[in-house]
């Protein structure tokens, strides 16, 4: 059973589409990254998995149950990007009011609300008005009001926004701790870093299509790039290398180093056996990785910079993106 | 873990659990408006307000005068008569009569005194020979007192109504309190009343100006016209008609000398705390209140809070009862406060005042749902506050000009009504939340807890009785309508 499908999703506003036709699956205890632009459609979707905005056309469900689900929600934590808390609360107040409204017992609030205010590092502030936390501290509250009831499902849209680079580190290490305990995470961020070191799963939308879909790993694959040195004072045979067939050039701000791009079905040996038969020694051979920066920075090059300024105007108030 | 229960269900957790867990979101909300309107100062500008009003009124005190002056400024008004045995709408004053306390001293916990009525004789219409010659006749004779206790035993006659000037007019619906036209008794009818009928004359005229219970028994001493009555009566001081001394800031200052403590009472409660009071506490609810929606719907608030398992019209409905619940809160402390002292100070524990908290709370209702429309539909507080406190302002206004038309219609029995009263006063009555009845309602039961029968009479007109199906049905048809709307709205839209 899926924790979270699309099919064939689509949302409009108006004139505007926000999501077309995107089709997604994300399993049990999966870290499932969405990346895209502003615009792209990303809170929009997590928004019609929650109900909070109803989708147009198409089908969207968690756990199999249509997405807006009251009773299915109770399984759901859910962080939003620009959450504004009641300032009337204290951090503990508003952890016990979320609580209830979850179902949890007084007697487990009561347990409950120290220990996750704890683990995200805020307890000692929990008795304090919300309006005098910090950014960062709310968003530690906010993390935490999404996992007090021990959801099976954690959506966290920007999770790290406003958080000093200590903070994000020690939310990547609960996200770990979270999915060892079998928890589902869907984590929206723009910090693409943060998404490449945690997330199995990641999807970019652009323009509220899904244009690539896969694990890190299928991602970031390149086509076969290798970066070579020689040792000092030796020439680097590029007129050789290109009559095997190679596509070679140098690396800009490098120490004399080549790029050997290989085709399909192409591998480095010939270029390899050239270089040693020439008497030239190698010293710095590496097959040369996609980032998910370059990966994303590739999928939207092109495409338009998020969404321009008159189609954000013309957007619905509280429409998302 | 996720939470296990979840998990080896698949699902939400079982339906048994579903009323309990409505039940917590419910109280939850509760919770969090109480939280919303305390962490504001304008509620504690408003508490410290009605500490204020309820300390004033602790500053009141109620001196009963002694018995005998009671007793001498109550008997006096039993001039005044309520025919049918006092289940007339109608008033007949009979100023031939005098009455008179005394030897008044304590009896148990009431009274006993001797009354005695001095009555003029009236002259029989048959012609007396006797008499012509100047002579003392010995044919029975009649007397205002004999008169006054038929005139009190028979049905009304003929009424006229008595307007706040004190002219007669002609038109029965017209302001003003029913007057009935002296019936005029014969010798034989005079002398057929009974001793009985005297007492039970007294009693209830005791009842009527004074609200005292007393048992009356004709002494026969002294020679008619002059009647004496012995009468115990119970209850003491501590009755609507007793008159007291009301002073305010403990003596400072004298609000009144001798008057009956129901009428002081109802000045108070009805005048001063009920309509200005009321106002003011609908007013300031109003400001308080009209936040929390709009604070709900915030871009940032609200998706948290439809992220949770609570259906968005339950999210509402619960949230617009937070709202009545702190009214209400509010206005069982001001009002209650306000009874307590005024109870505790006059030794007169009567509860109708208390009518006031759910009827204001009520009150509050139809505009704090009109509030939740507003707020639902543009998030904004200042336009949820405006339009309720214009439409409360609309309501009041409507509802003189309606009251106005009714009595121009009374009247002017024999003209047709304008199309305006017709179709817009008359309809617009029928059709729009009546504020106006449900303050009636309120004045309606202070005043029968507070005043003497006879001033209830002679101060409360009751013929334009509003049916309570009528004015609280249409009401909650408003409040249904409204919440009903909000509900389909905040459910429909996107956030």
């Amino acid at each position: 059973m899926a924790v979270i499908e699309t099919k064939d999703l689509w949302k409009t506003y108006g004139r505007i589409e926000a999501l077309k036709g995107v089709s997604l699956r994300v399993e049990k205890g999966q870290i499932y990254g969405l990346l895209g632009q502003n615009g792209a459609g990303k809170t929009t979707l997590i928004k019609i998995l929650l109900g909070i905005v109803q989708l147009t056309h198409g089908e969207a469900s968690l756990f199999s149950a249509p997405a807006g689900d009251v009773g299915v929600r109770r399984r759901v934590g859910y962080l939003p990007e620009d959450h504004a808390f009641p300032n009337y609360h204290t951090g503990y107040s508003l952890m016990d009011f979320y609580g209830s409204l979850y179902g949890v017992s007084a007697a487990e609030r009561a347990k409950r609300i120290p220990d996750t205010l704890e683990q995200v590092g805020i307890a000692g502030r929990m008795h304090y008005k919300i309006k005098t936390y910090s950014k960062g501290m709310k968003q530690r509250l906010g993390i935490a009001q999404a996992l007090m009831h021990e959801p099976d499902l954690i959506i966290l849209d920007e999770p790290t926004d406003g958080v000093d680079p200590m903070g994000r580190k020690e939310i990547r290490e609960l996200m770990a701790v979270l999915k060892e305990k079998g928890h589902t995470i869907f984590l929206n961020s723009h910090l693409l870093g943060e998404v490449e070191l945690i997330c199995d799963r990641v999807a970019i939308l652009q323009q509220g299509k899904l244009v690539r879909e896969g694990t890190i790993a299928e991602l970031t694959k390149t086509k076969g790039t290798f970066i070579l040195g020689l040792i000092s004072g030796q020439v680097f045979p590029v007129d050789a290398v290109t009559k095997l067939g190679f596509a070679v050039r140098p690396v800009p701000d490098s120490a004399g180093h080549f790029e050997i791009v290989l085709n399909d079905g192409q591998t480095i040996e010939p270029v390899m056996k050239l270089l040693t038969t020439s008497g030239l020694t190698v010293t710095h051979i590496v097959e040369k990785k996609q980032s998910l920066e370059d990966v994303f920075m590739t999928t939207v090059e092109g495409a338009e910079p998020g969404v321009d300024r008159k189609r954000r105007r013309a957007r619905p108030v509280g429409g998302g993106e | 873990m996720p939470n296990p229960a979840w998990t080896a269900s698949g699902g939400a957790p079982a339906q048994s659990e579903g009323g309990n867990k409505a039940v917590q979101q419910f109280f939850a909300i509760l919770k969090d408006s109480y939280r919303e309107a305390v962490d504001g100062f304008v509620i504690y500008v408003m508490l410290g307000l009605s500490a204020v009003l309820i300390a004033i009124a602790a500053s009141m005190s109620f001196t009963p005068v002694p018995p005998e002056d009671a007793f001498s400024a109550i008997v006096p008004q039993f001039n005044l008569i309520v025919p049918d045995k006092g289940r007339s709408s109608a008033i007949s004053l009979e100023d031939r009569n005098t009455f008179k306390a005394s030897d008044v001293e304590t009896a148990g916990g009431g009274y006993k005194l001797r009354l005695t009525v001095t009555a003029t004789t009236e002259r029989s219409r048959e012609f007396d020979p006797v008499e012509a010659a100047g002579g003392k006749s010995d044919r029975p004779k009649g007397d205002s007192f004999r008169s006054a206790v038929a005139r009190w035993s028979a049905v009304t006659g003929e009424t006229v109504r008595v307007d706040e000037k004190g002219k007669v007019n002609k038109n029965k619906g017209a302001k003003g309190i029913d007057v009935a036209v002296p019936t005029q008794f014969t010798v034989a009818e005079q002398r057929a009343v009974t001793d009985g009928q005297m007492e039970e004359f007294l009693k209830s005229q005791f009842v009527m100006h004074a609200d005292m219970s007393a048992t009356v028994t004709r002494s026969k001493s002294g020679e008619e016209p002059v009647y004496a009555f012995d009468v115990t009566t119970t209850g003491g001081s501590a009755v609507k008609g007793w008159p007291h001394a009301t002073k305010l800031f403990f003596g400072a200052a004298t609000l009144a000398d001798n008057a009956p403590l129901g009428g002081t009472l109802w000045l108070i409660e009805d005048v001063v705390i009920s309509r200005f009071g009321g106002t003011f506490t609908l007013l300031i609810g109003m400001i308080i209140t009209s936040f929390f929606i709009p604070n709900m719907l915030r871009k940032g608030s609200v998706d948290l809070l439809i992220s949770k398992p609570v259906s968005r019209s339950k999210l509402l409905v619960f949230k617009y009862i937070g709202g009545l619940t702190f009214m209400f809160l509010v206005t069982a402390f001001t009002v209650g406060g306000i009874w307590f002292v005024l109870a505790v100070r006059s030794g007169f524990w009567d509860p109708s005042f208390l009518v006031a908290i759910p009827v204001l709370t009520f009150t509050f209702a139809i505009l704090y749902a009109l509030s939740t429309l507003t707020a639902t539909f543009t998030r904004s507080a200042i336009a949820a506050m405006l339009i309720s406190i214009g439409f409360a302002f609309f309501l009041f206004v409507f509802g003189q000009i309606k009251a106005a038309s009714d009595s121009d219609k009374v009247e002017h029995p024999n003209s047709e009504p304008s199309f305006l009263q017709t179709y817009v006063v008359d309809l617009g009555h029928d059709a729009l939340p009546r504020t106006r009845e449900l303050d009636q309602l309120v004045r309606r039961a202070i005043s029968s807890g507070t005043l003497t029968p006879s001033a209830r009479k002679l101060l409360i007109r009751t013929e334009d009785t509003p049916s309570l199906a009528g004015t609280f049905g249409m009401s909650l048809f408003h409040i249904a309508w409204m919440l009903g709307v909000s509900c389909w709205w905040f459910s429909r839209r996107d956030y």
